[in-house]
Parts: structure tokens; sequence; C-alpha cells
């Protein structure tokens, strides 16, 4: 139908001034509509109970909070259209609905949300989340992006790429930072803001004889995760150093346990099978300004969500509970896939040494770290200061900064 | 504890072990009321040896060098001795290491079906009890700020009363800005998201999100655009509307859940099944946001149970990132899933001074609209708790309550 319609819709223009022409058909008996948006382009299907639903007049969606006011109480999911008209010079298509409703919707609005598969594709990894790429230790060197404090600070495309080199690699190293203690929440704060735990906003990394965490000693700190204890478990870790330890030790060691994942996952499944099965408690007991706490977490080593990504490493020899609450014979199997897990990842560590003034950043959902033991002097004590951010905020920002940018190219 | 027991002891227990030890470990417990001996995996027992080589008491946490070179495969008992009148368990290892348990540390960590089911719900997370609307009346507890400040057993009951049900009201609250502050320091610290730490809802012409306007406010749960989506809502009445509006709803989606599970199974597998695009544009306080999540409306764990619900007609985005056939289906799904909310709400109009807290995972909320005058302008201050902090609140409370016992 949408045929005879162009074909008319061109007899009306002279040839001299072809123009794009789109057009519109109601299917299926007026539950679909079918887009051509102009001659070139393949037809785009949009299911009509998601169109009157996403009705953009000001009775059904409210502009200023950007959100949906239709009155679900009376949606009918068996709404029919039964007319449809196209707007060439508006470039808006009207439906006339079985409710008597009229709605209008652009043409550009449509494009963005087209259920065609690639349509979808691209939207869902250049836009709501950055698709990841797995790394080995010995590519390190190529997949850790530099980046300069200044210029993230300064230069919003700079702040876009670190943001997106940390979506897609899990790590990012910032250079040239100040020595002063407030360089981690100027980041943070540049993104959105901190996200607090039990231990606070920021946190200081220096050797504390006594001290109630493992991290607050200058023992070896073996490859681990952040707070695997929380449910909710801060997203990205931002070490800023501010004085590094001349003695032997003190390196960060960082692996990609997404691509340790990959290999169990392809050279021993059976491994990967029970660490992606089997929970296991996460805890931390202790006190923080004087205020007690008691953190478990129960989940495996290995989340995955029901497409089979990878959603969630946990691994933490310290914060690991004594309490295994698991059927009893699943225990051993557990320990040799533990086992196994841990050495992959002990072989594929990257180790170097950050400089004050360096500020490293990575994924505490994905990436193990650690650092090699060191000694302190009464001159020489290596300080760093942490925070966290989170997901939600950072890859908030990265859109609204895509966003931004997608505007200025168009103008 | 132990050393109240009176019993008689036998001869101390000793075995030896060569080349092929068994994996389990069992220990006769006197204590045990069905006279079951406790049971360990030898590997558990060897990653979990308490002395100051392996453990470090200062932390609470195991030491790495026993994982630095781990071979599980090598792990093996040489010698075993249980004494039961000290109540110890010794075992000495093939590679020389000596450990030694005493039983009120094993008797908390006995892997019997038992013992991991009453650590799951007295200690990690009670579990939920769903509701219909009718039962509202006999689920529902009131407290009053007061003794929740002052009475850590009344903090404990309103936890509990939290993790089990999904809501409570408390009274007689200050009319005062940082009432919820004060709950939520008492608790641990408030969560911070987009809007800040708290928010006010009143009706605000033009407002960024829809819950700032005095219109009927469908049910709903807070923030499903986030993966880190906050755990607990606490909202204080500071003034309420005179209008015949303003009424609270509450329905427990876990229950609905139930609902659609046992009569409606297929729209329940789409409504686990179908991702949905959240969202939330806009700004507050100079951030702007695009906040997006992709998540069913019932999100089940591996074991089928529920974790958490995701609801809301204003937030849900208009990217719908679906194949084109499933949409259909989810839409009828969702509309038994928004008619079934419905039928089981349960309707009330808090007072000033009340603070309703729920679970906002599991709870959809809403209100009915008002109209605001001049003399009289409805006014709640809200702010957020996440269920980290709650339960381990609760688990720090239990823990002292079973000490003072």
């Amino acid at each position: 139908m949408w045929i005879k319609r162009l074909g008319r819709a061109l007899a009306h223009v002279p040839e001299f001034t072809f123009r794009r022409q789109f057009s519109g058909r109601i299917v299926n008996g007026g539950s679909c509509i079918e887009v051509l948006p102009d001659s070139g382009s393949s037809t785009l299907t949009f299911p009509g109970v998601w169109l009157r639903d996403n009705c953009r007049c000001s009775t059904c969606f409210h502009d200023s909070s950007q959100s949906r006011r239709l009155d679900w109480d009376k949606f009918d999911t068996n709404i029919q259209a039964l007319a449809l008209h196209t707007d060439e010079s508006k470039q808006q298509l009207q439906i006339t609905w079985s409710d008597k409703h009229k709605s209008n919707y652009d043409l550009k609005w449509l494009k963005q949300r087209s259920f065609n598969a690639s349509n979808r594709r691209s939207y869902l990894d250049d836009f709501y989340r950055p698709r990841t790429r797995h790394w080995a230790g010995e590519e390190f060197q190529q997949i850790a992006a530099k980046y300069n404090y200044e210029q993230v600070m300064q230069e919003d495309a700079v702040l876009q790429q670190w943001l997106q080199s940390l979506a897609v690699y899990g790590v990012a190293l910032l250079r040239g930072a100040p020595l002063d203690e407030g360089v981690v929440r100027r980041l943070a704060e540049r993104v959105g803001f901190i996200r607090r735990t039990t231990y606070g906003e920021e946190f200081i990394v220096q050797a504390k004889p006594g001290a109630q965490n493992f991290a607050y000693l200058s023992e070896p700190l073996p490859l681990h995760t952040d707070l695997p204890y929380y449910e909710y478990k801060p997203s990205v870790n931002i070490l800023h150093c501010v004085v590094q330890t001349e003695s032997k030790g003190g390196s960060n060691l960082l692996v990609d346990a997404f691509h340790i994942a990959d290999r169990l996952r392809s050279e021993y499944p059976e491994d990967f099978e029970r660490l992606q099965r089997i929970q296991v408690d996460w805890n931390d007991i202790g006190s923080e300004d004087g205020r007690e706490f008691h953190n478990i977490w129960r989940a495996p080593v290995i989340c995955v969500d029901a497409e089979g990504q990878y959603t969630r490493i946990n691994h933490s020899v310290p914060q690991r509970d004594s309490h295994f609450t698991v059927p009893i014979e699943q225990v051993q199997p557990w320990y040799e896939s533990y086992a196994r897990f841990v050495r992959l990842a002990r072989s594929d560590a990257h180790a170097f040494k950050t400089q004050p003034g360096d500020v490293l950043t990575f994924n505490n959902i994905r990436l193990l770290h650690g650092r090699t033991g060191y000694d302190d002097t009464e001159q020489n004590s290596r300080y760093i200061v942490g925070a966290y951010l989170d997901w939600d905020i950072i890859y908030s920002r990265l859109r609204v900064l895509k966003k931004k940018k997608a505007e200025q190219i168009t103008k | 504890m132990f050393q109240l027991q009176q019993q008689q002891h036998g001869p101390e227990e000793e075995h030896h072990f060569e080349q092929d030890s068994l994996p389990l470990i069992l220990v006769p417990d006197e204590s045990n009321q069905l006279g079951l001996p406790m049971q360990f995996p030898d590997i558990w027992l060897r990653d979990n040896c308490l002395c100051s080589e392996c453990y470090l008491h200062q932390t609470r946490s195991r030491l790495p060098q026993l994982w630095q070179h781990l071979d599980t495969k090598r792990i093996r008992v040489y010698h075993l001795n249980i004494d039961q009148k000290q109540e110890i368990l010794y075992i000495e290892w093939n590679d020389g290491h000596r450990s030694e348990y005493p039983f009120c540390w094993l008797r908390e960590r006995d892997f019997s079906l038992a013992n991991r089911s009453h650590y799951l719900q007295n200690f990690y997370r009670p579990e939920p009890r769903h509701w219909s609307g009718t039962e509202f009346a006999l689920i529902q507890k009131e407290f009053l700020y007061q003794d929740l400040i002052s009475n850590n057993d009344e903090l404990q009951q309103w936890l509990y009363q939290l993790a089990v049900y999904g809501m409570a009201l408390i009274k007689e609250a200050p009319l005062e800005f940082d009432v919820v502050r004060h709950l939520c320091n008492r608790v641990g610290f408030m969560r911070r998201t987009t809007y800040g730490e708290e928010f006010s809802v009143r009706a605000q012409p033009g407002a960024s999100n829809y819950a700032y306007l005095a219109a009927p406010l469908p049910l709903h749960t807070d923030m499903p655009y986030f993966e880190y989506k906050p755990g607990v809502t606490l909202l204080h009445t500071l003034e309420q509307s005179d209008s015949p509006g303003g009424w609270n709803l509450l329905t427990d989606a876990y229950h609905v859940a139930d609902i659609l599970k046992q009569q409606y199974p297929e729209q329940f597998r789409i409504l686990t099944e179908t991702l949905v695009d959240w969202a939330d544009i806009g700004n507050d306080n100079q951030l702007e946001f695009h906040n997006i999540w992709r998540s069913p409306v019932i999100n089940v764990d591996a074991d089928g149970r529920y974790v958490r619900i995701n609801h809301s007609i204003p937030q849900r985005d208009s990217h719908f990132n679906v194949h084109p056939e499933q949409v259909r289906p989810w839409y009828e799904a969702m509309a038994l899933f928004v008619r079934l909310a419905h039928e089981q709400a349960y309707e009330f109009k808090t007072k000033p001074g009340d603070v309703l807290t729920f679970n906002n995972l599991r709870l959809v909320h809403g209100r009915t609209g008002y109209a605001d005058t001049e003399q009289n302008v409805r006014h709640i201050v809200g702010g957020f708790l996440d269920w980290d902090i709650v339960y381990s609140r609760w688990r720090i409370l239990q823990r002292s309550q079973t000490a003072d016992k």
C-alpha cells in the first residue's frame, strides 16, 4: 500500500526537485504499523500497542519530566490503528486509534526507536552500555589508555574518552594530577558523586599496624576485588598515588577476570560451571568510626546474567567467609575449581608501579587487583587516596556527553 | 556455653589417616539434639585454620599464604584428635601444619542442612513473607520514633519487620526536616542518588520528576532505572493535604508475582524474561543525567526467588529493545500485572509525624491526586537506605541480642 502512496506522492513532485519521501501503512488488522522512511531505506515495523503507549501528546506524555503520564488503568492492549497519515513537510506520522485518540510521531524519533535488530544492537552497544573487550595480561600496554588529569577535568571530549576506556577495557590511567588529597573527590564530582561505603567516602591506603582491614597493612595484597560482601558492590576504584614507596615493592597487579572467565569457559568448562553456580559467602566484620558492621553477600565467583554475559566477579581470600552455606558434597569440587581460577589469574597478572600524581582507575566489578609487599621508612611512607564511583552514575554521564557531542555535530 | 554441659565424656577419639583419607570429617557432638555428628570437608577445615599463620584475628580474616601455592588434591589429614571434654578438634595435616577448632566455632559452621538453613534465615537474611491487600492489617506494624532512636530492641524489630514484610509505619516523629536523616544514621547512612540525599515531595509545577506533581501517582517502585536501585524508601509526612486526596497506596508485588506464577504462568514467564528499558532523563542540582537500566519487571535469582520488582509507568523508556514479536505479549502480561497490583493495593493516609518505610525492591507504592491550597500544602521528606547497610545493622543487633541471652 505504501508503494501506491509513494507513487501518488511522487506524482506531485516534479522530477527535478526529487525529495526523500516517507510513507506508512497499517498492517495485521491494525495491530502493526509499517513505516518507509524514504525510498532508499528498509521498512520499519512498529507494534501498534507500543506506539499508543508512547504517544507524545501532552495528555499522554509529560514533557518537563520527560515521562509517560498515560492512564494505564484504562489502557487497552488490544488498541488498533484505524487511520494513518504521513506529513512530508513536518516529517511526521499521524495515527488515529480505536479509542479515538490521535497521536503524532516525528520520523526521526521513530527511527531512533526502530525494532530492527541492527538498530537495537547499536543503541545498546553505542549508547546503553559499551560492549566490553576482554584482554590478557600481556596485552596490557596496548589496551591501557593514559589521559592527562587536567585535560579530563577541563575537556568534555577527554572526559568521555576516559569513561569509554573504563567501560570497554575496565582500566585507564590518569597522569599529572596534583598531590593534594582532594583529587579523587574532584575527579568523582566531575563524573557525578562518590559512592559511600561502610568505610566512608574517601579512604586512605597506608600501612597501619593493627588495622581492621587487610588492605591497610604493608603485606603483599593478593589479587582480589573490593567489597565482594556487598550486594551493591562499588563499581569503579579510583586510586590516587600521593606518595609511592622507594622500597622494592608496592607494585600494582591487575587482571581482567572476564578474560580468566573466558579461558575457564573454553578450556575448563566444568570449573567454569561450578564457579558460576555455587554461591559463596563473602563477608566483612569489624567497625569503622565506632560503628560496627557485619556485611555478608552470597554470590558465585563468576556471576552471569540470563544471556550468559558476565555481570560481576567476586574474589578475595581475606573476605571469603568461613561460613560456607552449600551442600557438603559441593565443597571439594568448588575448591578445586576456585584454585584453578586463582592460579590462572595469578599467572596472567600484569605488574606496574604508579608514580606520585598517577590516578589508577579500574572496574571493580570485573578486574582483580593486588599489590606486592613493601617497606615504609620514616622518610618515605606509601600513601594512596581512594574512592569509588558507581556504574549507574558513570554510564549516565557518558550518555549525556555522547548526546551533547551528537547535538554539536548536527549543528 | 558448652562448659555448662554435665554429661560424661568418653575417651578421646583418635584417628590416623594414611594415604586415602576420607574427605569428610565427622565430629560427634553430644549437644546435638538428634545425636548427629557435625560434618566438615577436610579442605574447608584446612582453608579455615584459625592459627596466627593462617588467620589474622585483628582483621577477622583469612591470611593469603595458603592460597599462594594451594594444591587442593594434596591436602590430607594425617592425624585427627577430638577432645570431647575440652570440645576441641585437633588436626595434624600431611604437610606438618597443625590446626585446632573449638566446638563452639564448628557448631556455627556445621554443614548439616538444618544448620545451614538456620544460619541463612536467622542471620544472613530473614525469609520474606508475602501478603495480600486484605492481610495488610495483620502484617502491618507501628513503631514510635523515640523508641527507635533510643532502644536497640525496637530498632532490631523495625528492621526485621522491613525485611520480612517489606513495610513498617513509624509514628510520632517530630515535624522537622532532619527526621529521615536521623533514622538513616541510626541504621547506617543514607543512600545518595542523582536527586541528592533527602528529597522533598511537594507539588512543583514544571517539576523535572513526575513525583513532584500533584497529579495521582500510579503504583510504582522508585528508581527502577538504576542497577543499584535504592533498597528502602523512607517517607516522612511533615504536612498532609486537607483535600480528600493524597492517600498512600501500597501493594506487595511479590504477592502479585505469586498470583501470576500460580494462575498465569505464561504471563509470569514473560514478565520474568523480557528485558524492559527503564529510564530517567533530566537534571537536578546542575547534574544532568540520562539513567537507563534494562531488566525485567519480575527479577528472580537462580533458585527462583524474587530479588526485585521494577514498575513505573513514567520511568519506562520509549526505547524498548526487544524483538518486535515480544512486544504485544509483554504489554498484555504487564496490563495484567498492573490490574492485579491495583486489586491488591491497601489504601491509607499518613498523618504529620508519620514515617512510612518500605522495601523499594519489593513493594509498589502510589498516591491518589490531591489539591493543595495556599494554607495547606502537602509536604513529604524522603530518603533511602540500602539493604547491604540495613542487614549489616540488623545482624549486629541480632548478634548482641544472642550474646545477651
